[in-house]
């Protein structure tokens, strides 16, 4: 109560300033005044009865001093003090006040971009109802290295009934959709989903409604579409509910839109709808499994029970199957995985290290002015402020140029933002959420007050500890460093170049993984080719349809103009591999083993047109028909795997055991290895059978071969070619192999492109740092160096000196610097690839840059050293 | 002599407090310079008011709301600012007026005291 009303006077004092100065000014003159006139009266001189009066009222100033301090907020009206004089000190130097601000601008800016970019994909929680919950199910098999497989309906139905952890198990997958409108058929993203997936993720649709289990009864067709899909083609009307979409030549009643940016896990569609199975039957393993646990279940528990439920269900299994394990994963660590999870530390970890030498040469250069200030300090300190005051007045220059720098950083910041999400690896979950919110500008906030603290705290500790008296008999020219001062200035080129070490040899590291990842051959000749995929229209249900379409489209692009060759491929890229038993005839018998394995569909000409060498044998010919005996094209890796040191060609394979329905394959050729998986994993074995020998895909990989060094250009009458042939197959996905092979490269390019950008930065600014203190040594040093060379020092020697304090300076911090670099190595080992982390022409390279930089730096300053007249020295005092 | 002011100075800060809320209570409002008059004409000589210390007290006890003030005209027509005491500050009163009696009747108690008596009794 009394303190609340006492600061609610204070604070009205604070705004009522002068007018309370002066009524104060007007009490005590009349105080005098009645004095006075009493004094007279009492038979005193005027002079005499002003003295006595003045003399009873005591120190006048002191107590309006106290007076003022008892009715306004002390604090604050001398931090207003310091906050103005601070701006002064300023103004009057511009050229210090503007390197601060730029170098402390940019680190915080760059930092809250990363924070941002951290906040966006890591910390930030997803947009379903209590999303801490969720997780997803895998079915797995340890023995086989076989992770994050899907599941069959049949399985999910007896977890869900067999396990209490969870609420709901709900499932989903993309399927391929396409759309017939007006202009023709189109291919676009779907998704099939069970009805219980919106309610468990706690997703309602933004208009209409979800699945209802009655509908699902009446067998109709119903489709949710995406918000994206209602703003593209709806213009976002509200008549779109109960409009008809024609899906797989199917028409489908639209209900309802989901929200804006709605996905679930890694989907993303355009049409939703739900998925119908036949009863009683176990299906195919290709759901997505998502559940949520009940309150207060953890994930341990839940991972514990489902192992209990997948030995019961292994019992049930074929013995070749029993080794089954189902897993929980929390949905948040599978939508953005440990290893983007881990370059995302990494980036944000580097751009925090060079906020820290950003602010480390900016406490050197504010400790280097803090010197050359300390006549400023003395006079202050002899006009009556305290320590404690000089030390506050450091620190609020410090906070204020921070704060300056953190508002402007705040901006460039949000201008990294922009950049990011345009530049950012479009491959990385939940980049496009990135933005500026209020835990981004806490951020900004914070590592500004640390940036500001910093840099006005040494200073101010380095004050205290000198005292700033007898420097007042001196001109403040040559004052002298003070140990602590240049004790604490050394440790920072020390830390700076410590910093910059490790930035630099991890950076070293990506870009040589980087190099020996570009550097592998992928299997194939990715230039001039095109890449579209092709869907074959719903009507064609027969496979000998298929076949025959995609013999056309082939002849047909074939005769455009600027094209070499064309084949076409089931799926080029692998996007899930799984173990399959595999049996094969060898000298002594057949054998039968499980192995990762995957098979597609080529045309004959696949291999010609995509640039894969044929090692033995031959490629698919026109007798190898669909009445022919069914042959096979192994790679390399097959080829070691099951018929070591043997020749491979006119040998039989089957998969699954001996006695499996499926047929011999005889192999005729071997090509090499493809790395179908981007150029990181290695290949595995794979077969290709004959388009026309098996029942061909709907959806397949259509390869071009052009003459043009820009194939994009061609993509428009390779269409047209398509649409001639059969108007109703839609091409889409339409770009350049090397394009395609690069988006698996985009997310390494991303990580070694900003940490290589940011080291140099770091280097830069490690090397300004040693710069500035051997030139402001040499500054401080001027009249000893003049005398050493007065009494017979050589030019040489002096230098030598100069030299040696930075070169030993960044030894320092280059020994500490690479105890750093082997951590920080060893913890993003999962990172680098083809390169250990010890790898040691990388630290060798980055070593010898560094030194070379250090050296170079110290250089320029120590031959100004060098040139000084002693006479000119001498005279200076 | 310096020293000894300041201790008196030391004694009349806590009890400032208690002089100027007696004196409005008794006189009713008065000007800053009539309280210093009054509490200089009953103290004599023992209490030596440094009357510019005045001010500041009468800022805190205005601010902790036992006082308040406004301005008006003075015996000689000037405009003077003028204190008096407010309900809260009454209530302050009598209880510093307690504190101050309990204080100084223990003090009284404790110098009136024998010591040696107490030996006598343990012996």
């Amino acid at each position: 109560m009394s303190w609340a009303t006492v600061v609610a006077a204070r604070l009205r004092g604070l705004l009522e300033h002068k007018r309370l100065n002066r009524e104060l000014d007007e009490e005590v003159r009349f105080h005098l005044e009645m004095q006075i006139e009493d004094n007279l009266k009492a038979g005193m001189n005027p002079a005499e009865a002003r003295y006595a009066a003045m003399r009873s009222f005591g120190a006048l100033e002191r107590m309006k001093e106290t007076y003022r301090e008892r009715r306004a907020c002390p604090l604050v009206e001398t931090t207003a003090q310091d906050l103005r004089y601070g701006m002064r000190t300023f103004r009057k130097s511009p050229g210090f006040t503007m390197t601060v601000v730029t170098v402390l601008a940019l680190a915080i800016g760059v930092n809250t971009a990363m924070f941002s970019v951290l906040n966006a994909v890591l910390f930030r929680p997803l947009p379903y109802r209590s999303p801490e919950n969720l997780a997803m199910l895998w079915t797995e098999d340890p023995t086989q290295k076989f992770h994050e497989g899907r599941s069959a309906l049949w399985d999910v139905d007896q977890w869900r009934s067999q396990s209490q952890s969870f609420a709901d198990m709900a499932t989903f997958d993309s399927v391929s959709t396409t759309l017939t409108g007006t202009g023709g058929v189109e291919q676009i993203a779907g998704a099939s989903i069970s009805p219980n997936l919106l309610p468990l993720l706690g997703v309602q649709p933004v208009l209409g409604h979800t699945f209802s289990t009655e509908e699902a009864e009446k067998g109709r067709r119903l489709v949710l579409i995406s918000h994206r899909f209602w703003q593209a083609r709806f213009g976002g009307s509200y008549d779109t509910l109960g409009a008809t979409l024609v899906l797989n030549g199917v028409p489908c009643q639209i209900i309802g839109v989901l929200p804006a940016d709605f996905q679930i896990a890694r989907i993303d569609a355009d049409v939703w709808e739900q998925h119908t199975r036949g009863r009683g039957v176990r299906g195919a393993e290709t759901w997505f499994v998502v559940g949520r646990l009940r309150p207060a279940v953890t994930f341990d528990q839940a991972q514990a029970e489902m192992s209990a439920v997948a030995r019961r269900l292994n019992d049930q299994l074929p013995a070749a199957e029993r080794n089954r394990v189902i897993s929980v994963v929390p949905l948040s660590l599978y939508i953005v995985g440990p290893q983007s999870r881990l370059a995302l530390w990494l980036l944000g970890g580097t751009v925090f290290c060079v906020f820290l030498i950003a602010a480390a040469n900016v406490t050197s250069l504010s400790l280097a002015r803090s010197v050359a200030r300390t006549r400023e300090m003395a006079v202050r300190a002899a006009l009556g402020a305290s320590a404690g005051r000089i030390v506050r007045q450091l620190l609020i220059e410090g906070v204020l140029l921070a704060g300056v720098s953190g508002v402007i950083g705040t901006l460039l910041s949000s201008v990294g933002v922009r950049l990011i999400r345009a530049f950012g690896p479009g491959n990385l979950r939940r980049l496009n959420e990135t933005s500026l919110d209020l835990w981004v500008l806490g951020w900004a906030l914070a590592i500004s007050l640390l940036a500001g603290v910093l840099v006005g705290l040494l200073p101010a500790v380095a004050t205290l500890r000198r005292d700033p008296r007898p420097a007042g008999d001196q001109d403040g020219r040559s004052a002298p460093g003070g140990v602590v001062t240049s004790r604490i200035r050394r440790a920072l080129v020390v830390a700076d170049f410590a910093l910059a070490i490790v930035l630099l040899a991890g950076a070293g590291l990506l870009v040589r993984s980087w190099w020996y990842v570009n550097s592998i051959d992928p299997g194939f000749r990715p230039e001039r080719v095109l890449v579209m995929e092709l869907s074959a229209p719903p009507t064609f249900s027969i496979p000998a349809q298929r076949a025959d379409l995609y013999r056309r489209v082939l002849e047909k692009i074939r005769a455009v103009p600027g094209v070499e060759n064309a084949g076409i491929i089931g799926d080029l890229f692998i996007s899930n591999s799984r173990e399959q038993v595999i049996t094969v005839e060898q000298d002594d018998g057949t054998v039968s083993a499980r192995l990762q394995f995957v098979g597609d569909e080529a045309s004959a000409d696949f291999f010609k047109a995509i640039g894969t060498p044929l090692l033995r044998g031959r490629f698919f010919s026109t007798w190898d028909g669909p009445d022919a005996p069914p042959v096979a094209i192994i790679n390399d890796a097959m080829a070691r795997c099951s018929w070591p040191r043997q020749n491979p060609v006119g040998r039989r394979f089957k998969l699954g055991l001996r006695d499996s329905d499926h047929p011999w394959y005889t192999v005729v050729g071997v090509v090499g290895d493809m790395r179908r998986q981007g150029l990181e994993r290695d290949p595995f074995p794979q077969m290709f059978v004959s388009l026309a020998q098996s029942p061909p895909p709907r959806n397949v990989d259509l390869f071009v071969r052009t003459s043009s060094d820009d194939p994009m250009a061609m993509a428009g009458s390779l269409q047209a070619a398509v649409r001639h042939v059969e108007k109703n197959a839609p091409t889409y996905g339409v770009a350049p192999l090397e394009q395609q092979l690069g988006t698996y490269l985009v997310q390494r390019r991303f990580q070694t492109s900003l940490v290589t950008g940011f080291s140099i930065v770091a280097l830069l600014m490690a090397a300004v740092g040693i710069y500035g203190l051997i030139q402001y040594s040499i500054a401080t040093r001027t009249q000893e160096i003049g005398i050493r060379m007065a009494v017979g020092a050589q030019a040489g020697e002096i230098f030598r000196m100069m030299l040696g304090e930075g070169v030993k300076l960044s030894l320092t911090g280059w020994m500490l610097g690479l105890l750093g670099a082997l951590w920080v190595g060893q913890a993003g080992s999962s990172l680098l690839f083809g390169v250990t982390p010890t790898d040691p022409l990388t630290f060798i390279g980055v070593s010898l840059l560094l030194i070379a930089v250090a050296v170079a730096a110290s250089c320029l300053p120590a031959r100004r050293a060098m040139k000084i007249a002693p006479i000119v020295a001498l005279r200076r005092d | 002599m310096n020293d000894d002011r300041i201790d008196k100075a030391d004694v009349l800060q806590g009890t400032l407090i208690l002089l100027v809320l007696r004196t409005l209570e008794a006189l009713g409002p008065l000007h800053g310079y009539g309280i210093a008059r009054r509490i200089e004409q009953i103290s004599k000589d023992v209490l030596q008011l440094n009357q510019g210390t005045l001010y500041p007290a009468l800022l805190r006890m205005e601010q902790e709301g036992w006082i308040s003030s406004k301005w008006g005209a003075s015996e000689k027509n000037r405009r003077a600012r003028f204190y008096s005491i407010t309900a809260a500050g009454r209530r302050r009163l009598t209880k510093e007026t307690q504190d101050w009696r309990r204080m100084s009747s223990t003090i009284e108690r404790f110098l009136g005291f024998d010591p040696r008596s107490l030996a006598e009794e343990r012996g």
